[in-house]
């Protein structure tokens, strides 16, 4: 058994069904995440991007399959097990979902008071460090309805970066921003990815960001149910002749007929 | 043959020949004319009368003046030809027009593929009887929890929804409870009255208050002051997706968010009850001095009579330990399982407050009940 190999997958999704109910929004889904990687899940709106990722940060069970982080099946063992397999990611929620009866500092400060014994003071040094990461140096005493769309966003970035954790999740990190924030937010991830070695799961259809940040990537589709395509999107773009996913990553309308 | 187009009306003009019709769409096509409903009036009764024919021919003349209301006609003609299997053909549609009709149908065959939402479970699902029980039994460990020192629960979360539900309540409380003494005190006098025995009317009210009025009361204000409250701030958490990341990070948010709110009202309700309990008592004095002509000294000393048992208050007292917690858990379980939407959101508020209304009487009824068939009473 190759060990450094297993050891570089850091997720592992295997034959995944998800259904809210009776009804069925992904089947059979299987990719992995390299450690380091950003894999970018993309695809119409509607075709369960935000869905897949809602399984993936312990959410919502799948129907059928396996979901395994860092070698540990999430949704196999109990509550428990589940909790402190969940405390190895970090979650972006798409508009942040700070708590907002608390202010940003606290925001980034509660994971930090609740899973750890540090003191006061290392709290604090901790979440100062964190805030300056996105750019929200001294903006600690806001609360969220304070802070505009993309400051919001940067908070929550933050306070999904509070544990250190291995594993990033962003749930369309880009929508609803201005092309510069969403730029800026793109260089962020990158840094993140190349100076901390976190993996990303990103789900977006802005194609700027996708190009900008993707490693890897998988195409879902709404009619199939299934991932249509995977890859870098770059090669995707090059060599991909799947009308569905060129028409995406080149923007164009699809031609039912 | 010649047509009247130059009019500022809507007209379309028809061939008829053997199985074939030749339709020509002329005129000022505008939304804001008269003229176009009663010709779709008529278009209706040319409907029926092709019901045989198998090919339509729909043309544009060339000085057609057109808005919205020609591309519904036209989405709607070609509907109604085609039904009992009549073969429709555009022509020389002007190209604007032309482009508007292909993206409609574009836009309804994506909206037939993607639009199918999930099949509802019915009024009565299992899930719908099992969830509440789910929530309660989460509710019990979390509060186990906090007893053995490992709930995540911030006390001054808990000590915040304290004053919201107690301190902030204590105007509304007063009025109502010293209006409720009032009215009791006026009601009961006329009866009283007639037995030339007014001065019950002491023992009426305070026995009243402090076994059901202070009680009930306080329980139906907290359940539309507070239940509303926590079902709103919860269910636009819930909306915000604050509760998806409390439970990302492996936070428990019952224990966070559910148990702090409900253990304030299980310690609040009970206090405002003896506060509404003593207002009450008071609004009967005043109408028993100031209008019925007892001195105060003479109206407490039967109202202290009244209250020898103090039984009496405590089974009061003891509802509204109950009466909090009903609220707290209906409010809170509303909240956090309202839909994603503000429409959902408006509902969960509502049929918090309705909930916890009837399960509150329901539960007055059983302890009246119990308590007779246990000869406390």
């Amino acid at each position: 058994m190759n060990v450094s190999g297993r050891d570089d997958i850091v997720i592992r999704v295997e034959s995944l069904d998800l259904a809210y109910g009776n009804h069925l929004v992904l089947k059979n889904i299987s990719f992995e995440v390299r450690r380091g990687d950003c894999l970018v899940v993309m695809g119409g709106s509607g075709c369960g991007k935000s869905t897949l990722l809602k399984s993936m940060v312990g959410l919502l069970a799948p129907l059928r399959g396996k979901i395994i982080i860092d070698r540990d099946e999430l949704w196999l063992n109990g509550d428990k097990k589940r909790k402190e397999t969940l405390k190895k990611l970090g979650v972006l929620f798409q508009n942040g979902a700070l708590w907002s009866s608390m202010t940003v500092f606290e925001n980034v400060a509660m994971p930090l008071e609740i899973f750890t014994d540090l003191g006061v003071k290392e709290v604090e040094n901790l979440v100062d460090y964190k805030l300056a990461l996105v750019g929200l140096a001294g903006a600690g005493n806001f609360y969220p309805s304070e802070l505009s769309g993309g400051m919001r966003k940067r908070a929550g970035l933050a306070r999904a970066m509070a544990m250190d954790p291995e594993i990033l999740f962003l749930d369309e990190p880009s929508a609803g921003l201005d092309p510069i924030t969403s730029k800026r937010l793109d260089d962020l991830i990158n840094e993140l990815k190349e100076s901390l070695g976190i993996s990303f799961v990103v789900v977006t259809h802005e194609l700027a960001s996708i190009f900008d940040i993707a490693d890897d990537s998988i195409f879902l589709d709404s009619e199939s149910k299934e991932i249509l395509a995977h890859g870098n999107p770059k090669d995707l773009l090059k060599e991909n002749n799947l009308t569905k996913v060129r028409s995406f990553l080149e923007r164009k309308t699809v031609n039912n007929s | 043959m010649p047509s009247s187009c130059d009019e500022k009306i809507p007209r379309i003009e028809h061939h008829q020949n053997n199985s074939d019709v030749s339709i020509t769409i002329c005129g000022y096509w505008s939304l804001n004319s008269r003229e176009r409903l009663r010709l779709l009036r008529r278009w209706e009764s040319l409907v029926l009368q092709w019901k045989d024919v198998l090919s339509f021919e729909i043309k544009c003349d060339e000085s057609l003046v057109w808005d919205s209301s020609l591309v519904v006609f036209l989405r709607n003609a070609n509907r109604d030809l085609s039904v009992n299997g009549g073969q429709v053909v555009f022509l020389d549609l002007p190209a604007g027009l032309n482009k508007l009709l292909n993206l409609a149908d574009e836009g309804q065959k994506r909206n037939k593929e993607q639009k199918q939402g999930p099949p509802s479970d019915g009024f009565l699902s299992m899930e719908a009887l099992l969830k509440p029980l789910d929530f309660l039994g989460a509710l019990v460990i979390s509060f186990l929890n906090l007893v053995r020192g490992r709930s995540v629960m911030r006390w001054r979360d808990f000590f915040a929804s304290a004053r919201n539900c107690s301190a902030s309540a204590l105007p509304i409380v007063t009025l109502i409870s010293f209006l409720t003494g009032v009215t009791m005190a006026f009601v009961g006098s006329v009866q009283l009255e007639k037995f030339n025995a007014t001065i019950y009317v002491a023992d009426l009210v305070s026995l009243a208050m402090v076994r059901e009025m202070g009680a009930l009361m306080v329980a139906i204000i907290m359940a539309g002051r507070t239940g509303a409250a926590f079902a709103a701030e919860l269910g636009n958490m819930n909306l915000n997706e604050e509760i998806d990341s409390l439970e990302t990070f492996g936070i428990c948010s019952v224990s966070f968010l559910v148990l702090p709110r409900t253990l304030a009202l299980f310690v609040m309700t009970p206090l405002l009850t003896i506060y509404a309990d003593i207002v009450g008592i008071l609004g009967g004095l005043l109408v028993g001095t100031l209008v019925m002509g007892f001195s105060a000294l003479h109206y407490l000393e039967q109202t202290q009579s009244a209250l020898t048992d103090m039984w009496e208050v405590y089974s009061g007292v003891s509802k509204s330990l109950f009466f909090g917690l009903i609220i707290g858990f209906v409010g809170c379980y509303k909240g956090v399982f309202s839909g994603r939407d503000s429409a959902s959101l408006g509902k969960s508020v509502t049929s918090a407050v309705v909930i916890s209304v009837t399960l509150i009487i329901i539960a007055d009824a059983f302890f009246e009940t119990a308590f007779s068939l246990l000869e406390l009473r």
